[in-house]
């Protein structure tokens, strides 16, 4: 039987309601710039209206002087945009043909800015909604400083000189705030406490003396009596100075401003809290990229990349994606869509989908394998099985010990797989075998057997060639050793292929089309995997299960195989960069300290060291925990913080049970002082004491750097396209919008930090404007990475038309003359090149070297990681597993299975390509699209529990029995939403879209300087279902996390839906 | 059967569309014949087309001349999801035009079904079009604004859209307020040589465009190699819009459509 049913956004939003408008008044002090920019735009409209337009030739969105190149940042994607701009206001964004993320083959790099202004590229409806992000009526154009208790969403717009006056002094910032009359609050002028790098670097050392128990606690304090009140604890010396109380924090970020923040938080304010968000996304993708990356230098694992691989598209034959959806999210849409698409009309490509719902990928598949969560690693050792027990493996490639050996094979990377692991008492593997321990070198080498006998490996022997045997279970010299990959067989058959199917919930017989199928194509196939992967409790192991499926058919590097992003160096420092600006900084600090989320450092390492388990967990092998940075402040464990800053991100929104982020963060104990730096009120910057206007994505730099499926190298250079929104400030005697840039300038100026201001840069080579920073890292992307590898020089006509495309630009951000001073004369031309195209692009010609990548990761692949292996996990005292193996999900942070019984459904969360988490909720035409999100289920669930589609749900689970957003300001959010019964999704899971369901972001009403301005419904629609996802049930006030590799976990919690 | 050709990537076909779009504009106008191919094989339903068309041409709140269909069938696990891009059919026999004011919409010598704003105004008059035309491809200007009742209306949404080579500023009782509005193949850009903007935008490489009258266009190509077949041909509009169907996938597709279009 077929039933069809309508499932449109689309075709529902064709006839879209009348709605009944809000009134509205005047917002944030910011309606008088707004009204007065649209005044002066509506003039310059009135005379191009009156004007009639001779024939195409007048439509001024083909025009080049009416169009500049930038970057995308709707999504992480970061596609490159043509953003034309009519009488000062951007009217549309297109793609860039330059640019290959968004056309297959892109354009060449001379292509000239005439000739392409009436070429446009792909983009996405993120991309084409863009300009309604900036154009966002509830943009902050002021700093907004709490007038109530945090989340009492009570705030004043106070001048931007005042505010970094407060940050930096201190005081009773809050007074007039009940509760708050007498707190007392330190400003950054007193966490700065350690201010002398030399200074740093001896109580650093001393600190490290203590760790290795070289020195007593008592003898440090005796050594250092002095200065003892520099540190946050004199007890425990290795918690650093009190600078480390400074934490800052970030949602989304990319380079130039990565650099900033860096620059002020470690290299001048002297603090090791600098963290990321990494493990929110993918980071036990990026953690398993590290792991199998590290290299063997000088006797330790060393140099582990965060990174990961992904399939070279638009070259393979065979694709498994595996909780990957490349055709809503994934880094997929412009840059990836047509190549799937192309490659499945043309015939060169088939791919099969392993997620739990039938995707919009799924829907192209040739297989859909609708598998239980957090089953993904089951399913990897299932097909590594069956490739290792059909001897459909690469033995020639798996056999090369080394780099002498795989060259010979004209293979760029090798393995360990042949290696020789020794084994542990209880038969666990533990470290590899040395040459030494068996009298074979008096080198640190390893060891395989060749042809039964012992050969010593240099791994990077360019010379001699080693090869192993594949599959070793042997006695050396009386040590008991096995091979990696017999390691690797040996999980895999732990199980039969159907007892894999029958915990993945899956058919077997697919598993074998999967592998065979994958094992028919050579190198051209490849297993790609992202979050449906990453983000268990399992998450790392998952992962590491699937990269060994890689390895085995060995497609690291080939043409339609697994690549990784290559970028052209902003930063500076290669061979042939004008400006090194890590180096350029005088008076650099030297922070050092236990980081507050623990990541870095063996728990066993460290003076907190007292037993398992630890009070929190520790993430040697992992960085940048989204799901820590709060909580552990919560915790005050390893410390308790004093200021926390937070540029662009919404840990409340976007961390699975971010709901646990609330209380503490409106805890004034808690986390005494709360900056954000966000261009709206968001979810969690409406807990702040200040918020700083920021300039959204079309008004500032950023360097985005790459993507692992871009086979050529890239640097996409985001430039401000638009003026600025925000208020101007002065800083350093400069005027310049405000923004997270005029933020940190303007506190480093009170300061007088380091590395800023008229000497910034050294002698005579100021850093008092945002342009002296990024102007630099641009001159560093022309010159190239290499002496010889600069762009051209920009023509006469191509240096007029980069001044008449920036004619609408005030000086606050555009100031030609300044801007060449910077660079130099000599760059000044190669830095209009790059910025007249948007960035800087490999032509497509070079992206392959033959069958091979051209950008090669061209090293050693761990398929077994020693480093893991000997690193413990601090909860339980126990070794991390070293290889891919099945570890059930999911799992509390003690290692103990999680059931909940009684929930009786699983939740995951996925993308609709509309929308991006936190941040679309201001695009309107999106919204168009999708006005609000709903709760997917089965029809099979729909009827076992009588529910109907379009009828009201809550979501409850076993950590949030209520089913709510407890706000803590008094007010309380259902997590309720519409229900849609479909078929294509597997039964017993439902799931819900991230990016709808708002209660801030202009969505809700907030008052400002005592007028209340009203939020627009139209952004609230939906539910946001974060806060039913489990919270760790011995923590208490985080979300389940992967602590191997970090990632905070968003599908392994069963829930509940209940009538509303 | 999936014969291929001449299916290859979208950066070449985007190209080659381009150059047989300026070939084409070299031509008088009454020897062009502007069409549209859709592959809803590639169609994933991103909706970029959706929303490059509405910024391309202001479209305000209720109004989009681009809009993408999308109906599962099947029962788990045997589950299909199809996408059905749709706008302006631009017939060469438009009922819409017959159930116009005289002159309020025409027939380009291109091809174009053009809408004069001037003359195709009011709600009734909407309502009348619109019930002829069996595409549902128009949509009523009713005056709105997204960011109007919000603290600002935002100045995006009062600049100039340049549709049919003039400039137009919506403001209350000027059209194309107050007027039915439709999908005319972005004829501001093809006449500055540009393809429409939802061809260009199309992530999955849907939608072709270019001039029938050309043998050696993509798009004559494309419907040689392909069978296709166009909407509602027994209604005998003569639609310009050929959605390809010589895959069993494609007409599943359309066979999925038609459960609720018929």
């Amino acid at each position: 039987m077929t039933t069809e049913r309508e499932t449109s956004n689309g075709c529902q939003a064709w006839y879209l309601d009348r709605r009944n408008f809000l009134k509205t008044g005047a917002f944030l002090g910011g309606s008088a710039l707004l009204a007065g920019q649209l005044q002066s735009a509506m003039d310059l409209m009135g005379r191009a209206e009156a004007q009639t337009l001779a024939g195409g030739g007048a439509y001024p969105l083909a025009k080049p002087e009416n169009i500049l190149y930038s970057v995308c940042l709707q999504c992480n994607t970061g596609c490159g945009i043509k953003a034309k701009v009519v009488n000062g206001v951007v009217v549309k964004i297109d793609g860039n043909p330059l640019d290959p993320m968004n056309l297959t083959p892109h354009l060449p790099y001379k292509s000239s800015p005439f000739d392409i202004a009436t070429y446009d590229a792909i983009l996405c409806p993120k991309g084409q909604a863009g300009l309604q992000s900036a154009y966002d009526p509830y943009r902050i154009v002021k700093v907004l400083k709490r007038a109530g208790k945090r989340g009492s969403n009570e705030w004043v717009t106070i001048p931007f000189d005042q505010a970094v006056k407060e940050i930096v002094e201190g005081g009773e910032l809050f007074k007039n705030v009940p509760g708050e009359e007498n707190r007392k609050v330190a400003g950054l002028k007193e966490i700065w406490a350690l201010r002398d790098p030399k200074l740093a670097k001896a109580l650093a050392e001393d600190a490290k003396a203590v760790q290795a128990k070289k020195m007593t606690a008592a003898e440090f304090k005796a050594k250092n009596a002095e200065h003892l009140g520099l540190l946050i604890d004199p007890e425990h010396p290795d918690l650093g100075p009190r600078n480390n109380q400074f934490v800052f924090a970030w949602g989304r970020l990319k380079a130039g401003r990565g650099d900033f923040i860096n620059r002020f938080t470690k290299d001048a304010f002297g603090s090791v809290n600098a963290h990321g968000h990494t493990t929110v996304c993918q980071g036990s993708l990026y953690f398993s990229g590290k792991a199998m990356s590290e290299q063997y230098k000088e006797g330790k694992w060393t140099g582990g990349a965060k990174f990961y691989w992904q399939a070279d598209t638009g070259n393979s034959e065979f694709i498994i994606f595996v909780g990957a959806s490349p055709l809503e999210g994934n880094y997929g849409p412009p840059l990836r869509i047509p190549k799937i698409t192309e490659g499945l009309t043309s015939g060169r490509l088939r791919i099969a989908v392993v997620d739990p719902r039938f995707s919009k990928t799924a829907a192209k598949a040739w297989r859909w394998l609708p598998n239980k969560p957090g089953t993904e690693g089951a399913l990897a050792l299932a097909l590594i099985r069956w490739v290792i027990d059909n001897q459909r493996f690469d033995a020639r490639f798996l056999a090369n010990a080394n780099k002498a050996a795989a060259k010979a094979d004209g293979e760029p990377t090798w393995t360990n797989a042949a290696w020789l692991v020794k084994l542990e008492k209880d038969g666990a593997p533990g470290a590899f075998l040395r040459a030494k321990e068996i009298g074979l070198s008096e080198k640190d080498l390893f060891v395989v057997l060749k042809d039964g006998k012992p050969v010593a490996v240099d791994p990077y022997d360019e010379a001699n060639a080693v090869e192993g045997d594949l599959f070793v279970t042997a006695e050396v010299s009386g040590i008991k050793v096995k091979s990696g990959l017999q390691l690797l067989k040996e999980s895999a058959s732990a199980r039969t292929i159907e007892e894999w199917a029958d915990i993945a919930g899956v058919n077997a017989r697919d598993i074998v089309d999967l592998a065979t199928e994958f094992t028919s194509h050579g190198k051209k196939a490849a297993a790609d995997i992202h979050r449906g992967v990453s983000q268990h409790t399992n998450g790392f192991y998952n992962v590491v299960a699937w990269y060994a499926l890689n390895l085995l058919i060995g497609n690291y590097d080939w043409k339609g195989g697994m690549i990784k992003a290559t970028a052209y160096n902003a930063a500076g420092g290669r061979e042939g960069q004008p400006f090194p600006i890590g180096k350029l900084m005088p008076g650099k600090a030297a922070p050092f300290g236990i980081s507050s989320i623990r990541h870095d450092v063996k728990y066993e390492d460290t003076t907190l060291f007292s037993g398992y388990p630890a009070k929190r967990p520790w993430f040697p092998l992992s960085s940048d925990l989204y799901q820590e940075i709060v909580p552990s402040a919560g915790d005050a464990y390893p410390y308790p913080i004093k200021a926390l800053f937070l540029y662009m991100g919404s840990p409340v929104y976007s961390l699975p049970a971010g709901h646990t982020n609330i209380p503490i963060l409106a805890d004034v104990e808690k986390v005494p002082l709360f900056v954000t730096s966000d261009i709206v009120i968001g979810e969690t910057s409406m807990y702040a004491d200040y918020i700083f206007p920021d300039l959204s994505y079309l008004e500032r730099w950023e360097f985005h750097g790459s993507h692992p499926s871009v086979a050529p190298k890239i640097q996409p250079v985001r430039q401000p396209v638009i003026a600025p929104i925000p208020e101007a400030a002065k800083v350093f005697g400069e005027e310049m919008p405000i923004s997270l840039e005029a933020l940190l300038l303007a506190i480093a100026e009170r300061l007088g930090l380091p590395g800023f201001g008229k000497d910034g840069f050294g002698p005579g080579q100021p850093f008092t404007r945002p342009e002296d920073f990024y102007l630099r890292m641009v001159a560093n992307v022309a010159a190239g990475d290499r002496a010889g590898d600069e762009v051209p020089d920009a023509s006469d006509e191509e240096v007029k038309l980069f001044l008449a495309s920036r004619r609408h630009l005030p000086k606050t951000v555009f100031d030609a003359a300044r801007w060449e001073q910077i660079v130099g004369t000599g760059l000044w031309r190669k830095v209009i090149y790059v910025l007249n195209r948007g960035g800087r692009f490999q032509d497509a010609d070079k992206a392959y070297d033959g069958e091979k990548a051209a950008n090669k990761y061209g090293t050693l692949i761990n398929l077994y990681q020693e480093k893991t292996a000997k690193t413990k996990n601090a909860m339980t005292g126990k070794p991390f597993p070293g290889l891919a193996t099945y570890i059930p999900a999911p799992q509390d942070s003690l290692g103990r299975p999680i059931e909940d019984r009684g929930y009786d459904l699983r939740l995951i969360t996925f993308r609709e390509i509309s929308h991006t988490k936190s941040r679309t909720a201001a695009d309107y035409w999106l919204l168009h699209l999708l006005p609000e999100n709903s709760v997917i289920m089965n029809e099979v669930d729909a009827k076992r529990l009588g529910f109907k589609d379009g009828q009201t749900v809550k979501l409850t689970s076993a950590s949030n029995p209520e089913g709510v957003w407890d706000l803590k300001n008094g007010q309380k959010r259902p997590i309720a939403g519409k229900l849609r019964v479909i078929q294509g999704i597997r039964p017993g899971v439902v799931a819900f879209s991230l990016g709808h369901g708002h209660w801030a972001y202009g969505s809700a009403d907030v008052r400002v300087d005592g007028k209340v301005v009203k939020g627009d419904p139209r952004r609230g629609k939906g539910l946001h279902a974060n806060a039913a996802l489990r919270v760790d049930p011995v923590l208490g006030n985080t979300c389940l996390s992967d602590l191997t590799g970090g990632s905070a976990v968003f599908y392994d919690t069963q829930v509940k839906v209940v009538k509303v | 059967m999936s014969t291929p050709t001449p299916m290859s990537t979208r950066g070449e076909e985007l190209g080659r569309m381009r150059e047989d779009l300026r070939r084409a504009l070299k031509k008088p106008a009454e020897q062009r014949h502007w069409a549209m191919v859709i592959n809803t094989k590639r169609c994933t339903a991103c909706y970029a087309c959706v929303v490059a068309c509405m910024a391309e041409n202001g479209s305000p709140p209720g109004v989009a001349y681009r809009r993408v269909g999308e109906v599962e069938s099947g029962e788990y696990p045997q589950v299909a999801r199809t996408f059905m891009p749709v706008n302006c059919m631009q017939c060469d026999n438009p009922p819409c035009m017959k159930a116009a004011p005289a002159g309020a919409i025409t027939k380009r010598p291109d091809g174009i079904v053009a809408v004069d704003y001037d003359k195709l105004k009011g709600k009734d008059v909407f309502e009348r079009v619109s019930k002829a035309c069996p595409y549902g491809a128009f949509s009523y200007d009713d005056g709105r604004f997204y960011t109007k009742e919000t603290p600002a209306l935002q100045a995006y949404e009062k600049a100039p859209t340049y549709e049919y080579g003039k400039p137009w500023v919506r403001t209350n009782g000027k059209p194309p307020v107050g007027t039915a509005r439709k999908c005319h193949f972005c004829v501001q850009r093809l006449e500055a040589g540009m393809l429409p903007a939802c061809v260009t935008t199309c992530d999955g490489g849907v939608s072709f465009f270019g001039d029938l009258n050309d043998a050696e266009s993509l798009v004559s190509k494309l419907l040689r190699a392909h069978g296709s077949m166009t909407m509602q041909a027994a209604l005998k509009t003569e639609p310009r819009v050929h959605y390809l169907v010589d895959d069993a996938q494609a007409a599943d597709s359309l066979k999925a459509c038609l459960a609720c279009h018929r």
